[in-house]
């Protein structure tokens, strides 16, 4: 079939939308809602519209891009004075319930709807209401993600993602009219099927779902001389947070975030690397005990929202976890003992920041069995977004600083193993690494374990461990759609495997529900992030956990032995189910019915 | 009379405000006696608007009117959501005199862009009518004088094709908007609030709505049905639903003739009211046709306890099985054990005989469809022995025959044949019923009449049929059949079973009861209130309606019982706006001839899973299985939401004033 977009002539396929055909021929149409990464077009914003002339009907007509199927002998013209006029009222119409405060809005800098405004040409805006504004959600306490409903534009995504791409389905459609926005189903994170991987943020277009933000808290504790700050960066941040200051997508700015910091006047800086090498020598050797046991598979537990996605969507497998605390989890507690008594600080007055690529975190910091007597371990989870935040406000430019380096003598040093943790299969390789050693005594001559290291969503191999483990089936899997799928199929006994690595967001921690927002695009950087990882791993001088020295350190003089008695009490933990399904509220139904105007 | 001062209607100005002209053909029928004692000012619709009285006005009318569209918006899409808000607060602010600023040039420019823009239906019609009025009547936009507040009272209905094709009015785009957004529980509480029996309807419901669905034209209709079904399952199959005795406590007591689902949809609202209710019924169970007559291979008993008897119970209503009204009691003995009021839903129960030679329902080998149901509907749920092993043939193109055909097939008969007077077009049957049939290795044999029967020591042996073939068409366009000549043959059988239809049973009532009826049998009754002619008894289902199906004997019960309120609460019933809007709007066919402006992006429906023919004829089973989520969402996607809004303006308001004793927490509480 064939139609003209603004005078050309192309041809398509049946069923093709406008929008499709324009896009493949380089004619750009303003769109808002649709995000084509995950395959969205919900049509709500209205904005990509354009006139059409057709042969069968009298017009013009004005349809949206987005859902309408071009026709054969259509003339489709995008950028008319009327079509203009009319994309220009949306917006318009768009912003006349929209918050209009964008200096106090989280997005602010690195807006959709703004971007679309612009794009449109769009000059005033008349009939601005903030009826709809009111009955919003409440910040409970911990809750790591915030909703403004009066920053929301309706497009969906959030809950797109959650269905389609987590297959987690935490979100609902509530309200009608003004009130009209998303819900976490039964209304809180604890009543919802929620994990707060924050994929939901990752594709909003505005600063409608935003993390709870910190940065606050963190100038304060600054600020404060009796407060001892100490930070720890995760893996993900030094390949991650670099394009927000217009550096290349991957770039690694480790020394310029060590600068910063110290810059900030923090007390302590140390490297969740080295809570990730710690994590390998009590998880590795847990595993093999295990294996020795023939208990399998064993799941990580290194990822907060897979965690939370066990306790309660798979209760019946949460015995197959690792018991092994997380990287930042562990790097809490040995601070606020280990550090704490070995640089002689008051652990009272410390206060432990974590920088983390993921909003999960921040839930996982406030479990209680991740503290002493309420006291957490981890005091506050700053996402990759508030990291940024807070450099600016410090007035910190990362790509202007030039590049430091680690001074802890404790718990700053990283081997390659870990620096890989923030990809999928990173944590499968850094533990093969150790295990094989471990077995063998002996290190891995192939260190680059290129079986593990592909992209698909679930991936499976088999490892040589040798000794008496011979050889070892593991499982990989980014993204919980495809969890899912293995976790139904270890269930049913149709998944035979030892050990299993599992990280709830798409692409592993450098694409974390944490980490900065790109526009119109759904993990467009994994790949490069990815690579920069490797090629720190690379660099490293040792590449094992277990060749740390500053990891041998610990174990010498505090913990003794991996998993041994102390070491099993401050850096294992324990799992529970938490149910989220509820009896039918049908009453809350008619409630709503009749609120509505009912009929 | 009906002829109105202005308006615009289908793009049509009538312009009558200063020429007086003789008679005009009216525009609608049925607006100026749409309420009786209440003059009729002006209706609305997406259609266009009619004034009948030029010194309403038209700003409050229009204000009205989009007040309910920002109301009814559902809030997504960004030009209904802020549009219909915009609109009626600037229509209230040139309504209260603020007319300066080229105010109506606003509304007008917003207007467009709703209509023009929309995603669904409830934007894109929303405006239409204020549109044209201002287009055309821009002079007749003056502030409200107060006069004419006290003397405009508007009444804006909702609605949508699939809704006014349901008899029982279900806000089909309502719940399929609570399955598209992941709120389940909502989707069966706008069912809920209808009847109780959502599993079921959302099995065998015949799906009116669907054939009003206007994705129909494109792709196929939006699968209301599956949908239904999703949401009822998610709670009834997960043990979630639980209802508890509704707060409010009435002292006056209802009998309920009949626990099919009329009765029980009677008894179910009265619960939710408060009232207490006794339910009487000939079986051992609830359920009445849906349980006998509907085979378990399409609703599962369980599901249909869970809904009837369950439900009715949980809520605090009574039964009372194996009682027969005519036989075990009369109406004067519910009088005078204190019933303050009746309900009669005692269905049609009574198989149609075939009128051909030797025909005698005594006859060993002969049944009626619904007998012949019965008898499998004891023999698999309680055991009770009946055994088929020979040769049936069925008699019948409806749903009925199709139950009878497929039962006797899992009864084990060795051979199962269908014999129909006319062709498998014209089948009353469900298209997917007879599919279904057809794949169990039924033998159709169509355009083929019996003309007697072979009977052998009391005992049927077979059939004498005569060939059928179509007339030419008829000057109404219809066919219809006659007998070929010398076509008559003979086919060979164990059991025959006459599935033509049924009737009301004639026994249940006395002339002494003073209830009329008809030649029929049929009970007569006030089509809206369902009084009959006796004080205080009401009635519904196929006992009035003659059989027919299970949406219709819903909606009986659901305004039954509304009635029966009015009539315990008040002493007297009302017909409700809502009611005299679905009649007005039925009378004046203001849905037909439809089609979608530019059709909408293909999306493939999604298909109902199903057990393989070879396994489920073994037993018994439910043949269609439930969707996934998956497909719950997909299909929810393809609702176009064609909502529109109707409004009619009067002198008085239509809405009766709730008495305030009852107005709060109608509704039980269902809280865990």
């Amino acid at each position: 079939m064939k139609a003209h977009i603004n005078g050309r002539e192309f041809s398509f396929e049946h069923d093709e939308t406008i929008l499709e055909v324009a896009r493949k021929n380089g004619i750009f149409i303003p769109t808002l809602c649709e995000l084509n990464d995950i395959d969205h077009a919900p049509g709500t914003c209205r904005v990509c519209l354009v006139e059409v002339d057709r042969q069968d009907t009298v017009g013009p007509h004005y349809v949206t891009a987005c859902d309408t199927p071009l026709g054969d002998g259509w003339k489709v013209m995008t950028r008319t004075p009327k079509v203009q006029e009319m994309r220009q009222l949306q917006m318009e119409l768009i912003m006349a319930d929209h918050h209009q405060s964008c200096a106090s809005c989280p997005r602010n800098g690195n807006c959709e709807l703004l971007a679309t405004a612009n794009s449109v040409g769009l000059k005033q805006v008349r009939f601005h209401y903030t009826e709809g504004w009111e009955d919003l959600e409440p910040d409970h306490g911990s809750q790591p993600v915030i909703y403004d409903r009066s920053r929301c534009i309706r497009c969906q995504r959030c809950v797109a993602v959650c269905r389609k791409i987590q297959d987690v389905d935490a979100l609902e459609l509530a309200g009608w009219g003004n009130a009209a926005g998303i819900r976490l189903k039964g209304g809180s994170v604890a009543a919802s099927p929620c994990v707060t991987c924050g994929q939901c943020v990752m594709v909003c277009p505005t600063g409608a779902l935003a993390e709870r933000d910190q940065t606050q808290d963190v100038l304060d504790y600054l600020a404060d001389p009796q407060i001892v700050t100490v930070f720890q960066t995760a893996p993900a941040i030094r390949v991650g947070i670099g394009e927000e200051f217009g550096l290349p997508a991957g770039t690694n700015v480790e020394g310029q975030i060590i600068a910063a910091l110290r810059l900030m006047g923090a007390d302590v800086i140390l490297d969740t690397n080295f809570g990730a090498d710690v994590v390998i020598m009590e998880e590795g050797t847990e595993l093999l005990g295990r294996l020795k046991k023939s208990y399998r598979p064993t799941f990580t537990s290194c990822c907060p929202a897979w965690i939370n996605f066990a306790e309660k969507h798979y209760p019946e497998i949460l015995p197959l976890l690792s018991s092994t605390r997380s990287p930042q989890a562990v790097m809490g507690k040995i601070a606020k003992t280990y550090l704490a008594e070995k640089r002689g600080i008051d652990p009272k007055q410390m206060r432990m920041i974590a920088i983390m690529p993921c909003t999960a975190k921040k839930e996982e910091a406030a479990r209680p069995a991740l503290g002493e007597n309420g006291v957490p371990d981890v005091d506050i989870v700053l996402t990759m977004r508030e990291f940024a935040r807070l450099l600016r406000r410090e007035g910190i430019d990362l790509k202007l600083l030039e590049p430091s380096a680690y001074d802890d003598p404790l718990m700053s040093e990283y081997s390659g193993a870990a620096a890989i943790f923030g990809t999928t299969g990173g944590v499968m390789e850094a533990a093969v690494r150790t295990m094989y050693y471990v077995v063998n005594g002996k290190e891995l001559e192939h260190i680059e374990v290129a079986q593990l290291r592909g992209f698909e969503n679930v991936r499976s191999a088999n490892v040589e461990l040798g000794g008496e483990y011979g050889q070892i089936k593991v499982a990989m899997c980014h993204g919980l759609k495809g969890t899912r799928q293995l976790v139904d199929a270890v269930l049913a006994g149709t998944a035979d495997f030892d050990f299993i690595e599992i990280m709830a967001c798409p692409g592993g921690c450098v694409d974390g529900g944490g980490t900065l927002r790109s526009k119109k695009s759904y993990i467009p950087h994994a790949m490069m992030r990815r690579e920069t990882m490797f090629g720190i791993d690379r660099k490293t001088k040792v590449r094992q956990s277990h060749n740390n020295q500053q990891v041998q350190k610990l174990y010498a003089d505090f913990l003794g032995a991996p998993h041994s008695e102390k070491a099993h009490q401050m850096l294992h933990t324990q799992y529970s189910a938490r149910p989220c399904g509820v009896i039918a509220d049908i009453q809350a139904a008619w409630d709503e019915l009749k609120k509505q105007g009912g009929r | 009379m009906n002829r109105s001062v202005y308006g615009v209607w289908d793009g049509k100005v009538h312009d009558f405000r200063l020429i007086e002209l003789g008679e005009q053909p009216a525009v609608l029928t049925g607006l100026d006696d749409f309420a009786p004692h209440n003059e009729t000012k002006a209706f609305i619709a997406d259609r266009g608007f009619l004034v009948f009285d030029r010194d309403m006005s038209l700003v409050e009318a229009f204000s009205q009117y989009l007040s309910q569209a920002a109301r009814e918006s559902c809030g997504r899409c960004a030009p209904c959501r802020v549009g219909t808000q915009r609109m009626r607060d600037l229509l209230q602010k040139f309504s209260a005199g603020l007319t300066a600023n080229g105010i109506l040039d606003d509304i007008k420019e917003i207007a467009e862009q709703v209509a023009e823009t929309s995603l669904c239906g409830m934007g894109q019609s929303c405006a239409k009518a204020l549109l044209d009025a201002l287009h055309y009547f821009s002079d007749e936009f003056k502030p409200l004088k107060p006069a004419q507040a006290i003397f405009q009272h508007s009444f804006v209905y909702t609605t949508a094709p699939c809704i006014e094709a349901c008899p029982s009015k279900v806000d089909v785009p309502k719940y399929i908007d609570g399955v598209k957004g992941g709120k389940f529980d909502f989707a069966l509480g706008v069912i809920l609030d209808k009847y109780s029996m959502a599993a079921s309807c959302g099995r065998v419901c015949v799906r009116f709505c669907e054939i009003a669905c206007r994705r129909r034209s494109v792709e196929g209709a939006v699968g209301i049905r599956m949908l239904k079904r999703y949401a009822a399952d998610q709670a009834i199959a997960n043990d979630r639903l639980r209802f508890t005795k509704s707060p409010i406590r009435r002292n006056q007591r209802v009998a309920v003739i009949g626990a099919g689902p009329a009765g029980i949809t009677c008894a179910y609202k009265l619960l939710l009211e408060g009232f207490q209710v006794d339910v009487f019924d000939a079986q051992k169970t609830a359920g009445g046709m849906a349980s006998i007559g509907i085979p378990s291979y399409r609703l599962p008993k369980d599901v249909l306890k869970a809904e009837t008897e369950d439900v009715v119970r949980q809520l605090g209503g009574h039964f009372f099985y194996g009682k027969v009204l005519g036989e075990d009691f009369t109406v004067d003995d519910l009088q005078d054990k204190g019933y303050d009021a009746v309900f009669l839903a005692y269905g049609a129960s009574r198989g149609s005989l075939l009128g051909i030679r030797n025909e005698d329902p005594k006859l060993a080998g002969y049944a009626s469809g619904v007998d012949f149901l019965l008898k499998v509907h004891q023999h698999v749920e309680h055991g009770e022995p009946f055994a088929v092993t020979g040769d049936v043939i069925v008699v019948g193109g409806g749903n009925v025959a199709m139950d009878c055909v497929r039962s006797a097939r899992r009864m084990g008969a060795r051979s199962v044949h269908l014999i129909y007077r006319r062709t498998v077009e014209d089948m009353p049957a469900e298209d997917d019923e007879i599919v279904a049939a057809q794949r169990e290795g039924i033998v159709f044999h169509c355009l083929t009449n019996p003309s007697g029967l072979v009977v052998e020591d009391a005992q049927v042996r077979g059939v004498e049929l005569v060939s059928m073939r179509q007339t030419e068409l008829d000057s109404r366009g219809r066919r219809s059949v006659e007998a070929l000549p010398d076509s008559g043959f003979l086919m060979r059988c164990d059991l025959l079973v006459a599935a033509i239809g049924q009737q009301v049973e004639p026994s249940v009532l006395k002339p002494e009861d003073g209830i009329e009826r008809d030649r029929w049998n049929c009970i007569t009754v006030d089509p809206d209130t369902l009084e009959t002619s006796r004080q205080g008894v009401f009635a519904g289902g196929d006992c009035v309606l003659g059989p027919l199906t299970l949406v219709n004997a819903l909606d009986h019960g659901e305004r039954a019982a509304a009635a029966i309120r009015d009539y315990l609460d008040d002493g007297e019933v009302r017909i409700r706006p809502e009611r005299r809007m679905q009649n007005f709007l039925a009378k004046n066919k203001l849905f037909a001839g439809e089609c979608l402006k530019t059709p909408p992006l293909h999306q493939d429906p999604v298909t109902l899973p199903e057990l393989d023919a070879s396994e489920r004829i073994k037993h018994f089973g439910e043949v269609d299985r439930v969707i996934s989520k998956e497909d719950a969402y997909a299909e929810a996607s393809r609702c176009l939401r064609c909502y529109r809004l109707y409004s009619v303006v009067t002198a008085k308001p239509l809405q009766q004033p709730v008495r305030a004793a009852h107005k709060e927490s109608t509704f039980t509480s269902n809280r865990p």
